[in-house]
């Protein structure tokens, strides 16, 4: 039956593992997020609102648009309109290329990792153009920090990506995800430091602690986020949620083997559950265990390790296939 | 026929776009509507007064990075690109670009201080 297959495609497009799906996991894991990080300071995190506190993000996010929506007068209306549902555009586009359910993605094609590095970009530049047309000295500040935070983590993730590319021939996050699965091996294992320099990336990308640089409080009071308000915060607050779904589903696939295990009893979403959980914990305790950064110290650093580093490993990656074509 | 056009590349942008738009429309709708007064609508600020033309990105500070950032992107591409060979020749392009790298940092801390 035709349409029925073509209504399933739609109902997986929309509910799961779709746009619902993605949505519940990306306020889940905000709340595993926050309650782990409370746990680790002493607090004890949201606990009021449902069991252990796990409506809070939930009922945090129907609060933020039921709130007045304040524009300055002296904003760039349309930029400043755009870029909070531009910016929850991205990461949900992307996540339907990882692998959640299966080997294969919703939404998979040869290349669709280039398209996921290029929609993280895009992320960075709409945090720049949402900070410069705030026209607020803060905002314009965050902004131009997280543009200049993106030119020094982007090399290194997009260079390190390559590892698991080179490993399984080819582009597609399915297809590597398939790689390791068919050959029992996780691309982790001889992409060590690549593993390594992605989570500090992608930190940097989450403008998490260590590079929380473009939304400062202490300096800048909320960087580039200062001006927004209402529904447009709680769109700009979800699509970080998603992003850190889709920086743990992301690494899971890449260099954990995606949604696959050494039992094959237990499905593959669970598989992924387990795997993007731990990845939340270490990037929440890696948030806990550090002090900021500065931005210079943070692009210097980037540079002068984190580049050389994930060069390195790739060299150490091809001449290992070269030796071993022989 | 159906399957594929509901898992292609432009519906889920479009979907995703249309998840956006509804969630901003929605927030609209059940929004508090206040009074707008020019406090309200000033901007959030302190200190000396800085008007927003005066407001200007500091793109020096990007410069050097941008040149950076191009140079390593390309490496990452032919990186991408190299993938029906692996072994020697990725490898010493590679190599050569980590040489580029320990060389030019210190030229670039004794070029800009």
């Amino acid at each position: 039956m035709a349409w029925e297959v073509g209504l399933l495609a739609l109902l997986s497009t929309l509910i799961y593992p779709g746009i619902i799906f993605l949505v519940v996991i990306a306020l889940f894991y905000q709340w595993v997020d926050r309650r782990f990080y409370a746990k680790l300071q002493n607090r004890y995190g949201p606990i009021y609102t449902g069991p252990r506190g796990i409506l809070q993000p939930v009922a945090d996010l129907i609060k933020l648009l039921a709130k007045e929506d304040i524009e300055p007068s002296a904003v760039d209306k349309q930029i400043f309109r755009a870029v909070p549902v531009l910016i929850l555009t991205m990461p949900l586009t992307a996540l339907f290329m990882i692998p959640i359910t299966g080997t294969w993605a919703l939404a998979s094609f040869e290349g669709d990792l280039i398209f996921i590095i290029f929609l993280m970009t895009l992320i960075a530049i709409l945090a720049f153009l949402g900070g410069w047309s705030s026209t607020n000295i803060f905002s314009t500040l965050g902004g131009m920090r997280a543009a200049l935070q993106a030119l020094g983590y982007e090399v290194p993730m997009a260079v390190s990506f390559m590892g698991p590319a080179i490993l399984a021939g080819s582009l597609s996050v399915s297809k590597i995800v398939q790689w390791q699965a068919s050959h029992g091996l996780w691309a982790i294992l001889l992409n060590p430091l690549g593993f390594g320099i992605v989570i500090v990336a992608f930190l940097a990308e989450l403008e998490r602690i260590p590079f929380d640089i473009p939304e400062a409080e202490t300096e800048i009071v909320a960087g580039w986020q200062t001006e927004f308000s209402g529904r447009k915060l709680a769109l700009i607050r979800l699509a970080l949620d998603l992003e850190l779904v889709l920086a743990s589903g992301l690494v899971t696939a890449l260099f954990l083997g995606g949604p696959t295990g050494p039992i094959p009893i237990i499905p593959g979403i669970a598989w992924f559950m387990i795997k993007t959980l731990v990845l939340v914990l270490i990037f929440s305790n890696l948030r806990a265990l550090f002090a900021r950064f500065r931005i210079d110290q943070m692009v210097s650093g980037s540079w002068k390790y984190l580049v050389p580093l994930s060069i390195l490993q790739i060299v150490m990656l091809e001449l290992l296939l070269g030796w071993l074509s022989f | 026929m159906w399957r594929e056009l509901f898992t292609s590349l432009p519906f889920v942008l479009i979907i995703s776009l249309a998840t956006s738009l509804l969630l901003y429309f929605y927030g609209g709708r059940i929004s508090a509507k206040g009074t707008k007064t020019q406090g309200k609508l000033a901007q959030y600020a302190c200190g000396e007064e800085l008007p927003a033309e005066k407001l200007q990105v500091n793109v020096e500070r990007f410069f050097i990075y941008a040149v950076f950032f191009l140079v390593f992107d390309i490496l990452a591409f032919m990186l991408a690109t190299s993938l029906g060979s692996p072994g020697l020749m990725p490898a010493l392009y590679a190599t050569i670009t980590l040489l580029a790298v320990i060389l030019l940092l210190p030229m670039l801390k004794s070029r800009i201080g």
